[in-house]
C-alpha cells in the first residue's frame, strides 16, 4: 500500500512542479520539491496509519489487547483474533457473494446509464433536464425512505435473503448516478462524428456501439470500478434484504462481530483485515484503469 | 399451511388490539400439534444476537439439543447481530424471511413498539399452559408484559426472558488493600474510598459520560432515596415524576459534587464505556460502577489484581431487569414448537448452565450451580431479588431519553450545566414524550 500511494502521488506532484519551470532534468531538487515530497510521505503515513493499526491489533490475545494500548506491539504473535473470526464466520462466502453482487450491478448499471444517456444526451429528447433530475431522485431519497417498500415488495416477490434483490436495488440506483454523469458527457459528444458514421450508414445502434461506446469507454471503465466499490460497500439496504446467513456480504458479517455491550475487538479487527485484502487485491489490479479514468476525465 | 399461517398472524394481530378485554381468548388451537407429540421432519428456526462463548450461547446449544432429541424436530439456528435486528425486526418479523422464534431486545421502545403493532405474537395461553409466570420474579416479568400502547407492566405477555442483568461495583482488590482500605459495605465507605484515591492522585471511578455507564450511576443514585412508587412514576408513568425532588436533586447533586472533588474526571465525556471498562482492567482505576455483563469479561482478562464485587451499598433498589426475550414472530411458520423450546430453555438444567457459564439464569436451582465465579455473581443478584430491586434503566422512558440523558450529564460534568439546569433540561426531555402518555 505504502508503495502504491507514494509511488503514484510523489512522481505527479514534481510532474506539475517541474514542467513548466525547467526542461532539466539533472538539475537537482529545490527546497520547494522536497517540502513538497515530505509532505506526500505524510500525506502516505496518514493514509497508512489506519492499516498499521489493524495490522497491530489483529495479532494481539484479547488479554493482551486489553491490558495495553492500540499503538502497542502485540507482546507475543496471537492469532485467535483470526481463528475465532475464520471459525465464526463464513467469509469465503460472504466474499463470494460480495463479489458476485458488486460485479453484476457495475456490468448492468453501466448497461443501463449508457443506454439512458443515450437517449438523453445524443437524443436530446424534449425535457431532458427534467428526466435527469427524476433519475437523480434515486440517489437523492434517502435509503431509510426506500428500507420499508423495497422489503415489502422483495418479501411479496419471494426475493429476501437473495442476492437479485440488492443487485436489482443498486442496479438502479447506481444506473441513475451514471446516467447523470454520462448525459451531460454526451451532450457535449461532437456532432460531425456522429454524423459522418450517418453518412457512412450505420444505424443508430450502430453509431452508439461502434462509435460512441469506445470514445467514451475510459469513463465507462471509471464508472464501472467506482459503481463496484460504491456496491461493495453498501450496508443499510444489504442489511435489510440479506437475512440468512448464507446470504450475507462482507460489511454485513463484519457488523455480525460487533455485540449488545461488548464487542470482542481482537476478532473485529483481524475480520477487518482480513476483509480489506480483497480491496487491496481489486485495487491493485485496476489501479491502472482508475488513474487512466481520471486523466481522460481530466484533459477534456 | 398457509391458511394456517395467516390466521396465526391475524391472532397475533388481534390479540394485541383486544388483549386487555379479552384476556382468555384462547390462541392455543390453531397449530394442530401432532397426537404423539412427534414432530420429526419439521423445522424450527431459531434467531439470536448471543455470541457463541457467551452464557446464553452455551446454554442454548444445550436447549436445542434436548429440543431435538425430544421433539425429533430439526433447529436452524442463525446468530445475528444486535444492532442489525433491531434495525430490521420490524419489517423481518412480518416477512417470509421471520424466524419461527427469536430473541428481543426488551423494553418500550423495542419489544414493546412491536407488540403494539402486532409483529410479535401474543403469549399469555403459552403463560399459562406452561406455568412461566410461576417461574419468573415480578421484577424480571414486567419487561415480559405490555400494554396496548406497548408501555411494559401490564397487559399480556409478549416474550419470556431467559436471564436476567443487574448493575453493581466491581473493584480493585489489590489497590483497596494498599490504601488501607477495606471492603465497601456503606455509601460512607465509598465516598471515603474515593476520597483517599483522590488525594493519592488516583481518579476514584472508571466512567463514560458518552455511554451508558454515568446514566446508570446518575438512576443507581437517584434510586437509592427511592421506593417502588418512584420507578413506577419514572418507568412506567403511573404519576408525575419530581425532577427536583429528593431522589433526582440527590442525584445530579452527588455527580457535580464528585467531578469538583475529582472523584470524576472530566474527560469521561469523550470516553466509551469499552475506555472505561479498559481504564479498570488496566489498574488504572480502582472502583467500576456498571453491569453484570462485564463479569465474565473481566475475569478472564484482569490478571494483575483480585477482582472484588459488591452492590451498591445502602439501597433498596438497583439498575437492572429481565434480559432479552425469546419472542415469537407474527409470521413464525412454527408457533407450537417454538413454545415448546421456549419451554426448554427454562427447564432447571438449562437455566443452571447459563449460571454456570456466567449467566444470570431466572429459573434456576441455586443449589446445582457449584462454580465459585458463578456463585459469587448469582449470589449479588439473589440479594438484590429477594428485595425486589430491579428498577430497569434510566434511558427507557422515552425512545431518545439514553441520547438526552447522556448529553445533559456531559453538559454536567464539564460545567455546562449546574445540578438546578440539568434537572430542568432532563424534566424538558421527558416530559415532551411522557405527558402525552400518562
Amino acid at each position: 500500500m505504502t508503495d502504491v500511494t507514494q509511488a503514484s502521488a510523489a512522481p505527479k506532484r514534481r510532474k506539475a512542479k517541474d514542467d513548466p519551470t525547467s526542461r532539466n532534468k539533472a538539475r537537482p531538487r529545490t527546497a520547494a520539491e522536497w517540502i513538497l515530497m515530505v509532505l506526500a510521505v505524510l500525506g502516505a503515513l496518514v493514509i497508512i496509519f489506519p492499516v498499521l493499526l489493524l495490522l497491530m491489533n489483529a495479532f494481539k490475545s484479547p488479554t493482551d489487547y486489553a491490558n495495553s494500548s492500540p499503538l502497542d506491539f502485540p507482546e507475543a504473535l496471537d492469532f485467535t483474533g483470526i481463528q475465532t473470526f475464520w471459525e465464526q464466520q463464513n467469509f469465503p462466502r460472504a466474499l463470494w457473494n460480495s463479489i458476485f453482487i458488486s460485479t453484476l450491478v457495475a456490468v448492468f448499471a453501466v448497461i443501463l446509464s449508457v443506454l439512458n444517456s443515450f437517449a438523453i444526451g445524443i437524443g436530446r429528447v424534449k425535457g431532458r433536464t427534467w428526466i435527469v433530475l427524476l433519475f437523480l431522485m434515486a440517489n437523492l431519497v434517502p435509503q431509510e425512505m426506500l428500507f420499508d417498500p423495497l422489503f415489502q415488495l422483495y418479501d411479496d416477490l419471494g426475493l429476501l435473503s437473495n442476492p437479485w434483490s440488492v443487485i436489482i436495488t443498486f442496479t438502479v440506483i447506481q444506473a441513475a448516478f451514471g446516467t447523470y454523469l454520462l448525459s451531460s458527457l454526451l451532450g457535449t459528444f461532437p456532432k460531425e462524428i456522429l454524423e459522418a458514421a450517418a453518412m457512412d450508414g450505420a444505424t443508430r445502434w450502430r453509431s452508439l456501439r461502434s462509435v460512441i461506446v469506445p470514445v467514451i469507454k475510459p469513463t465507462l471503465s471509471v464508472l464501472m470500478v467506482f459503481f463496484f466499490i460504491w456496491t461493495w460497500n453498501e450496508f443499510l439496504l444489504p442489511l435489510a434484504f440479506l437475512n440468512s446467513p448464507d446470504s450475507l456480504t462482507v460489511p454485513l458479517i463484519l457488523e455480525q462481530l460487533n455485540g449488545e455491550r461488548q464487542t470482542d475487538t481482537t476478532t473485529l479487527v483481524a475480520g477487518t483485515l482480513i476483509s480489506i485484502i480483497p480491496t487491496i487485491i481489486f485495487f491493485l489490479i485496476f489501479q491502472r484503469t482508475l488513474t487512466r479514468g481520471i486523466t481522460a476525465g481530466a484533459v477534456k | 399451511m398457509n391458511t394456517r399461517i395467516r390466521y396465526a398472524g391475524a391472532l397475533g394481530a388481534a390479540g394485541a388490539l383486544i388483549a386487555l378485554t379479552a384476556c382468555s381468548s384462547d390462541g392455543g388451537d390453531e397449530s394442530a400439534a401432532p397426537a404423539d407429540g412427534d414432530w420429526s421432519g419439521e423445522t424450527l428456526n431459531v434467531l439470536h444476537y448471543e455470541g457463541e462463548d457467551s452464557a446464553m450461547g452455551i446454554a442454548w446449544d444445550k436447549a436445542i439439543e434436548i429440543f431435538e432429541e425430544e421433539t425429533g424436530a430439526t433447529v436452524n439456528l442463525e446468530t445475528t447481530a444486535f444492532e442489525d435486528l433491531r434495525t430490521s425486526a420490524e419489517q423481518l418479523f412480518d416477512s417470509g424471511d421471520a424466524p419461527d422464534v427469536s430473541e428481543y431486545n426488551k423494553g418500550n421502545a423495542t419489544a414493546g413498539q412491536l407488540a403494539a403493532i402486532g409483529v410479535i405474537q401474543n403469549l399469555d395461553d403459552a403463560y399459562e399452559e406452561y406455568g412461566w409466570s410461576e417461574k419468573l420474579s415480578d421484577s424480571v416479568a414486567t419487561t415480559a408484559q405490555y400494554n396496548e400502547d406497548g408501555v411494559m407492566g401490564s397487559g399480556s405477555y409478549y416474550g419470556v426472558p431467559n436471564y436476567g442483568e443487574f448493575v453493581f461495583l466491581y473493584y480493585n482488590k489489590d489497590m483497596f488493600e494498599e490504601a488501607g482500605l477495606a471492603e465497601p459495605t456503606t455509601l460512607a465507605d465509598v465516598e471515603a474510598a474515593a476520597a483517599a484515591f483522590a488525594e493519592q492522585g488516583v481518579t476514584p471511578f472508571a466512567e463514560s459520560a458518552q455511554e451508558y455507564p454515568l446514566g446508570q450511576l446518575w438512576y443507581q443514585l437517584a434510586l437509592s432515596k427511592a421506593d417502588r412508587d418512584f420507578v413506577d412514576a419514572y418507568q412506567l408513568y403511573t404519576e408525575p415524576v419530581d425532577w427536583t425532588g429528593e431522589q433526582i436533586s440527590y442525584a445530579t447533586e452527588t455527580i457535580a459534587d464528585w467531578v469538583e472533588s475529582g472523584y470524576l474526571d472530566t474527560a469521561i465525556t469523550g470516553m466509551t464505556a469499552e475506555d472505561a471498562g479498559l481504564q479498570f482492567i488496566n489498574g488504572e482505576t480502582p472502583m467500576f460502577y456498571s453491569g453484570s455483563w462485564w463479569y465474565g469479561r473481566f475475569l478472564s482478562d484482569i490478571t494483575g489484581f483480585e477482582l472484588g464485587t459488591t452492590n451498591w451499598p445502602d439501597t433498596t433498589l438497583t439498575p437492572g431487569s429481565g434480559g432479552n426475550m425469546w419472542v415469537v414472530p407474527v409470521e413464525s411458520q412454527q408457533p407450537e414448537l417454538a413454545r415448546i423450546f421456549i419451554d426448554v430453555t427454562m427447564r432447571p438444567e438449562v437455566q443452571a448452565l447459563l449460571g454456570e457459564s456466567g449467566g444470570l439464569p431466572v429459573a434456576a436451582n441455586t443449589e446445582d450451580i457449584t462454580d465459585e465465579d458463578a456463585q459469587q455473581l448469582i449470589g449479588l443478584f439473589n440479594e438484590v431479588n429477594e428485595r425486589d430491586g430491579l428498577a430497569f434503566y434510566p434511558d427507557w422512558p422515552t425512545p431518545d431519553f439514553y441520547g438526552d440523558l447522556n448529553a445533559v450529564l456531559q453538559g454536567l460534568v464539564n460545567g455546562d450545566y449546574n445540578a438546578a439546569e440539568a434537572q430542568a433540561q432532563l424534566e424538558e426531555y421527558y416530559e415532551s414524550y411522557v405527558a402525552d402518555l400518562r
